[in-house]
């Protein structure tokens, strides 16, 4: 842990150019990826402005090339219901389409923009993923989806962008909040490529990413304390690391954090690897609460390993062995400066790339920084100290006094309950003599009744205020403890405020599955589906057991395979031993009861009676 | 020699001994189902009357000599799987548990296209779910002490 005197320091009367400057990323990307942060202007010119219509049309507003940051802000009224947009690739005609595509294969072979996924994620998991990753794959043909045409020219387009002007662009923006000042780093792109590049889950025209880093003020000084990068499946507390917590966050020449940018996602993460994102379907409440019920049963009644079934496994490549760009490496940051006065971040409130008409919105374009989707405030703008959790946390010169601020008040309100409590007390047991001097003199019922009442209430306070008194003396003590840590120079475990932390793949444990298991993982699912074509061809008769069975045997298959014969064995027997059950119970149910009673009356007598003799 | 006298000095819970006689009451169904074929087709009263095969095709005696045959296999398995079961075995553990799976799987089948037997349903069930004490799986090395998840 180092402490806050080795942290790279700014002035506080630094211009937010500088302060941005000092801290800004570095951010090592994954070989293969083919869109880099780029300024919106030239995006912009590059596109045409859109408006999606509650019934189902989709009008121009300003056509390519017409299309300016001036332009997209102008006042334009429009319906309830209605999404703007901003079209970076217009439709593409079949010839068009297949031009694109040739295009992009020369383009790649030129550039070397190869990736190779290694160890696949069909590998990662197991069949019944995998079949749920093939409905995944189908479910593009009913929901609205970026076509891999789409994609290949946003790939064309974006290069001949660079050429026109190499930068590698971010926004940034400062802003201060109860004592923190904090850096934010947006880093727009032209398309998002995971599906289509990485098999990752989703593609979109357009994409903002941002990492935020929090200082504080120490003796006219700003020094960091937290970096937070925003990241798939994570919020609040789990997107942020200390600033001393080196193992956890990587630093460039000691003031510039290092971000690894997932391929094609460009979420942003805290260590190089390959991160497992999980897609939950989106299943209807009902089916939830049916697997909810199942889990329980397997989980708490039977034991079991807890089985995360209704997923699909994807993986986010941040192996950061591609371009770098930051403080230190050979391609460095173009800075903007943005902040609420900057017109295009304030009141375009549209998505910054295609609608797709995608329901589950993975496929539809981001708004701007400042807005969600739906044009309502994004969180991580109007407050970021929330977005990372650190709402509820003081900067660390502050931390002291507010201790020792909530020490003094817990300490006051102990010497008020010191006085209190003896003085409802003795009030009590006055009452109490009172009371019992009534008894045994029928004609003062009445006043012993309400004196009664009074006397519970009163007791009741006595006993809360005793207990308030030994909570308080219980928190005093961890407050002073606390206190005196911190005046020492102690310090707080650096992850102590993470939940779910995020870690890469173990690479031994990817090792472990062979070739073997990698072939399987590609061709098991059509295998599978040869398998049932076949069943309902030779043998319709036994569709439902032949299923079953097929199933059963892919899955054991799998299970080899994977090394988990043991543990899938016994599941399955497990689940084939459970539907029995329910047989004999609906066959048998009066016998069941009837046994089920006799066993509990023997085994009720076994224990009364061994009571009895002793 | 000493393996042997180690494993056998572990504590045997009583859902072992439930398994054990659910293995024994599942082995004497099977001896029966292994003479029954041939007490049906008069083998024991006249011996082999006629031929197994016909052509390619069994006829109804090679048919209940197959049957016959194949629950004797199952049944001498049952033994196998039951001494290695009461000794403590890991081996027989899993053994038993694919079999028993193997068996509620031709046990639906029966049930649901032929004719069910249900005292072979209830024997497998008791054992597949006393298979999975988290107590017996711990004896038999199943379970780890350490994390309580399966291998």
């Amino acid at each position: 842990m180092a402490p806050a005197s080795d942290r790279p320091t700014a002035p506080v009367t630094a211009s937010d150019l500088e302060l941005l400057r000092k801290f800004e990323p570095v951010v090592c990307y994954t070989k293969g990826e083919q869109f880099f942060p780029t300024d919106v202007d030239h995006y912009v010119k590059e596109s045409s402005l859109w408006e999606h219509h509650p019934d189902g049309r989709d009008e121009l507003m300003v056509k390519q090339g017409d299309l300016t940051l001036e332009k997209l802000i102008e006042s334009r009224p429009a319906e309830f219901g209605a999404v703007r947009y901003i079209r970076f690739i217009e439709a593409l005609d079949l010839a068009e389409s297949a031009r694109v595509l040739a295009d992009q294969a020369v383009l790649r072979r030129k550039l070397g923009h190869y990736f190779h996924a290694g160890i696949g994620r069909l590998a990662r998991g197991g069949i019944l993923p995998r079949l749920l990753d093939g409905l995944f794959s189908l479910s593009f043909l009913l929901r609205g989806k970026v076509s891999a045409a789409t994609a290949a020219a946003a790939e064309l387009d974006y290069n001949e962008i660079f050429k026109e002007d190499k930068q590698y662009t971010y926004y940034g923006r400062v802003t201060r909040q109860n004592g923190w000042t904090m850096l934010q780093y947006w880093f727009f792109f032209c398309f998002n490529s995971w599906r289509s590049g990485f098999y990752g889950v989703n593609d979109h025209e357009s994409d903002w990413e941002m990492a935020t880093i929090y200082l504080y003020e120490e003796a006219g000084q700003l020094i960091p304390e937290w970096a937070a990068f925003a990241s798939h499946d994570f919020k609040g507390d789990d997107l942020r690391r200390r600033w001393d917590d080196g193992e956890e966050l990587k630093k460039a020449e000691g003031s510039h954090p290092v971000i690894f940018a997932g391929a094609g996602s460009h979420a942003s993460y805290f260590r190089r690897g390959e991160y497992q994102a999980e897609v939950n379907l989106p299943l209807p409440g009902w089916v939830s609460g049916l697997i909810h019920s199942w889990n329980k049963l397997w989980t708490e009644t039977l034991g079991q390993p807890a089985m995360n079934t209704f997923h699909i496994p994807f993986v986010d490549f941040a192996r950061g062995d591609g371009l770098r760009i930051g403080p230190g490496e050979s391609q460095t940051w173009s800075p903007v400066v943005i902040d609420e006065s900057t017109v295009w971040v304030s009141q375009y409130r549209g998505l910054w790339g295609l609608f797709a008409r995608d329901p589950i919105s993975g496929e539809n374009a981001p708004a701007g920084p400042m807005y969600n989707r739906d044009g309502s405030p994004r969180g991580s703008w109007y407050d970021p100290l929330g977005f990372a959790g650190l709402d509820k946390v003081a900067p660390p010169p502050q931390m002291q006094q507010k201790l020792t601020d909530n020490c003094a008040k817990v300490a006051r309100r102990q010497e008020e309950l010191e006085k209190l409590i003896p003085e409802k007390a003795a009030e009590l047991q006055e009452k109490g003599a009172r009371q019992k001097g009534m008894e045994g003199n029928p004609h003062l019922a009445k006043q012993y009744s309400a004196l009664e009442k009074e006397i519970n209430s009163l007791s009741a306070e006595v006993r809360n205020l005793r207990r308030e008194e030994s909570e308080n003396s219980a928190l005093l003590q961890s407050l002073t403890r606390r206190l005196e840590r911190m005046k020492s120079g102690g310090q707080d475990d650096p992850r102590a405020h993470l939940r779910h932390l995020a870690v890469p793949d173990d690479p031994s444990q990817v090792l472990r599955f062979d070739r073997a298991a990698e072939t399987w993982a590609a061709i098991s699912l059509s295998l599978l589906l040869f398998a049932i074509a076949a069943l309902i061809f030779f043998a319709p008769k036994y569709i439902w057991v032949g299923l079953v069975i097929i199933l059963i045997l892919f899955v054991v298959a799998e299970s080899f395979l994977r090394g988990a014969f043991v543990q899938t064995v016994g599941r399955i027997t497990l689940i084939l031993a459970m539907l029995t059950a329910l047989i004999l119970f609906f066959h048998f149910w009066k016998w069941v009861i009837i046994a089920a009673l006799v066993a509990m009356g023997i085994s009720l007598m076994y224990q009364r009676l061994r009571e009895l003799t002793g | 020699m000493a393996k042997r006298k180690k494993s056998d000095k572990k504590k045997r819970p009583i859902a072992v001994t439930i398994i054990a006689v659910a293995i024994g009451v599942l082995f004497l169904i099977r001896l029966y189902q292994v003479f029954e074929p041939l007490i049906r087709n008069n083998v024991f009263r006249t011996g082999m009357t006629g031929s197994l095969l016909a052509g390619w095709k069994l006829t109804a005696l090679g048919s209940a000599f197959l049957s016959s045959a194949t629950y004797l296999v199952l049944s001498l398995a049952g033994i196998v799987v039951l001494i290695g079961f009461l000794r403590l075995r890991r081996w027989s553990w899993v053994l038993l548990m694919a079999w028993t799976g193997v068996s509620l799987i031709i046990s639906l089948v029966d049930y649901f296209f032929t004719r069910a037997n249900y005292a072979v349903m209830a024997s497998n069930v008791i054992i597949a779910f006393a298979l999975n004490i988290t107590d017996v799986q711990r004896i038999y090395g199943i379970r780890r002490d350490d994390d309580g998840s399966s291998l």
